[in-house]
């Protein structure tokens, strides 16, 4: 992967200086602070129960930093990409790349994997924090696991979708705008789209069931999440807004068995080589169209090359 | 070593490059000579590979540069008029990346790096930040650059721009040496007498045609229809106004304060039978030269209406 020299180049600059370790350390701080207040309240109410020692309080711990690092993820990974071709652009550097051998992919792949691993720094750094909670047991290591699986997918669908908007619009600005707003339609248009379809379409004999309307919710991210948290998320307030239990359903999708977060993992994979294959062949200044038709020129050399 | 025939470049109804054609020699310096907007730049895009013809033909050193684009873009080294450099970088750690960017092994990176730099005069700003560098610098650092994978062709847009009387002397130089080890260069300025005593064939271009192609000399023949003859005179200018104006190979006569610009058409003989004839009829004359046709000139009458004609 470093024998990318678009990812040593960026690792290199961003990395350096006092920037990146400030902030890896302010978001320690903060993270650290939330936890010893929650054993610290914790510890303030055990004194007036039997139970000193409550294992619920770590489940709430986790739910409640899962779900932090969670908008983390959503909001500052698009912020990272949105500007990465778009950037380059305007800070004229990307003609000396594109002018090179260097592939459009291979530059669109550098700055995806750079974004993300900047931000999985930030998530990987906070895991021993979030391990306290094992000192209280009700959560296993294979729940945190699944969890950084969900958030490097997560992270990789929000850069590939940032990065594609950076490829489409000239200014980072504009880039950034519309790449929220796609975020934003994902989150709240598709429980809005399912009210709709709840309201006018259920009570008719042929539409489809609500097992099969409920598929396009599986591209909000929100939703993929809360149903990683099924049987331990009561009492959060947001994670219950989106849990399969609130639209009425069993907590798996359908014939099927799959669970919201792994068709919402699934989407997030797809759509984001989507989104690199689409932004690779967008920056290509010499691109032929998405079905390459060869030319006369092309087809008479091939015909050269196999009589030889 | 580079050939564009018939090349065309639409955006919309407008024609950016108009059916351009050109043909450089391994080791040439071609200067391409055109005023802003002429269609330099979107020519030398479609070289270097960063912009698709609308139609023609690119090949480089026998490659056609829309069958093979990496091959050719192995053979060029690109020079934009504008570009960018990245912040929090040194001077050898950009040079690292580019080494990187053309798949230059680690161990020899550095010593093509430390050539380079050396080359370009900036050996002593190695460990400078890029950003810090003066305007002059980042040329000659985005030359060095270009230089990186030991291009036979380099296709340089406007290098000396934006530069100081001081750092076009040092970039012109460096352009010298580079002639010197043989490369092929394709150079551009909107400024033709840069770029005459450094180039091998020029061609100007006006509207996205070409106007007029070849060496320097040929150009001045093909264009140096009238010549001018200038004339100081001592004393009262009358008398040889008249004289000059009663000859048969003088066309237009102007004097001002101190001169009498006479353009003819003739050869050496006929101006010293004019010098003679001067003298013989007591007109002091104490300067007597025939002007060369100065380069701007060439361009200005080149360039107002030359599409039309060239055409």
């Amino acid at each position: 992967m470093l024998a990318n020299p678009v990812i040593e180049k960026e690792l290199k600059t961003k990395m350096r200086g006092w920037k990146s370790p400030a902030l890896i350390s302010a978001y320690l701080c903060f993270l650290g602070f939330i936890v010893l207040l929650f054993y610290l309240s914790s510890r303030e109410s055990a004194r007036y129960s039997a139970d000193y020692f409550n294992p619920r309080v770590a489940l709430e711990l986790y739910n409640s930093i899962a779900m932090l690092q969670f908008f983390l993820l959503l909001f500052i990974t698009p912020a990272m990409t949105a500007a990465a071709i778009s950037g380059e652009r305007e800070r004229q550097t990307l003609d000396l790349v594109l002018c090179t051998n260097l592939s459009s992919s291979s530059i669109v792949t550098g700055k995806i994997v750079v974004s993300i691993a900047h931000v999985l720094l930030l998530v990987t750094a906070s895991l021993p924090i979030l391990a306290t909670v094992f000192l209280y047991g009700g959560i296993r290591i294979t729940d945190l696991l699944l969890l950084f699986g969900f958030y490097l997918l997560m992270a990789l669908f929000m850069g590939s979708l940032g990065i594609f908007c950076s490829t489409l619009f000239k200014k980072s600005a504009v880039s950034m705008i519309v790449t929220y707003i796609t975020i934003f339609c994902l989150i709240s248009g598709t429980p809005i789209l399912l009210a709709i379809w709840h309201v006018f379409i259920m009570h008719n004999q042929n539409a489809p069931t609500l097992y099969d309307a409920m598929s396009f919710m599986f591209s909000n991210p929100v939703f993929g999440f809360s149903s990683l948290f099924e049987g331990m998320s009561r009492g959060n307030m947001i994670l219950e807004i989106f849990s399969m239990r609130t639209y009425g359903m069993p907590q798996t999708t359908g014939n099927f068995m799959i669970k919201p977060w792994m068709a919402n993992m699934a989407f997030n994979l797809v759509a984001s080589v989507i989104f690199i294959l689409l932004a690779a062949w967008k920056i290509n200044p010499v691109k032929r169209g998405l079905f390459i038709r060869k030319t006369e020129a092309q087809k008479a050399n091939q015909l050269k090359n196999q009589a030889v | 070593m580079l050939v564009v025939d018939n090349l065309v470049k639409s955006y919309g109804k407008f024609k950016a490059v108009d059916g351009l054609s050109l043909d450089i020699g391994e080791g040439h310096i071609y200067g391409f000579v055109g005023a802003n907007g002429a269609g330099k730049t979107t020519t030398m895009k479609i070289i270097a590979g960063l912009l698709k013809p609308t139609s023609g033909k690119v090949m480089v050193d026998g490659t056609d540069i829309s069958e093979n684009p990496k091959a050719v873009k192995r053979k060029i080294g690109y020079m934009p008029d504008f570009f960018g450099v990245y912040d929090d970088l040194k001077v050898t750690e950009y040079m690292d990346f580019y080494s990187g960017v053309y798949g230059i092994p680690k161990p020899e990176r550095k010593k093509i790096a430390d050539q380079l730099l050396e080359l370009v005069n900036l050996s002593d700003k190695k460990d400078s930040y890029v950003d810090s560098l003066s305007r002059g610098m980042k040329q000659r650092l985005c030359l060095a650059r270009s230089l990186i994978h030991n291009p036979k062709l380099l296709v340089l847009d406007e290098p000396a721009s934006g530069l100081d009387p001081r750092a076009r002397v040092e970039m012109k130089e460096i352009l010298k040496e580079l002639r010197n080890m043989g490369k092929t260069i394709l150079i551009s300025s909107h400024i033709l007498p840069e770029l005459a005593e450094l180039c091998t064939s020029i061609g100007i271009i006006e509207r996205g045609k070409m106007v007029i192609s070849g060496t320097v000399d040929e150009i001045m023949r093909r264009i140096s229809h009238g010549k001018t003859l200038r004339v100081k005179i001592l004393g009262d200018m009358e008398p040889a106004v008249r004289f000059l104006k009663e000859q048969p190979i003088i066309s237009r006569i102007s004097a001002a304060s101190e001169f009498i610009d006479a353009d003819f058409d003739g050869d050496s003989d006929v101006l010293a039978d004019i010098l003679k004839n001067l003298i013989k009829n007591d007109i002091r004359v104490v300067s007597f030269t025939e002007l060369e046709k100065n380069l701007e000139s060439v361009f200005m009458h080149l360039t107002i209406g030359g599409v039309q004609n060239a055409g």
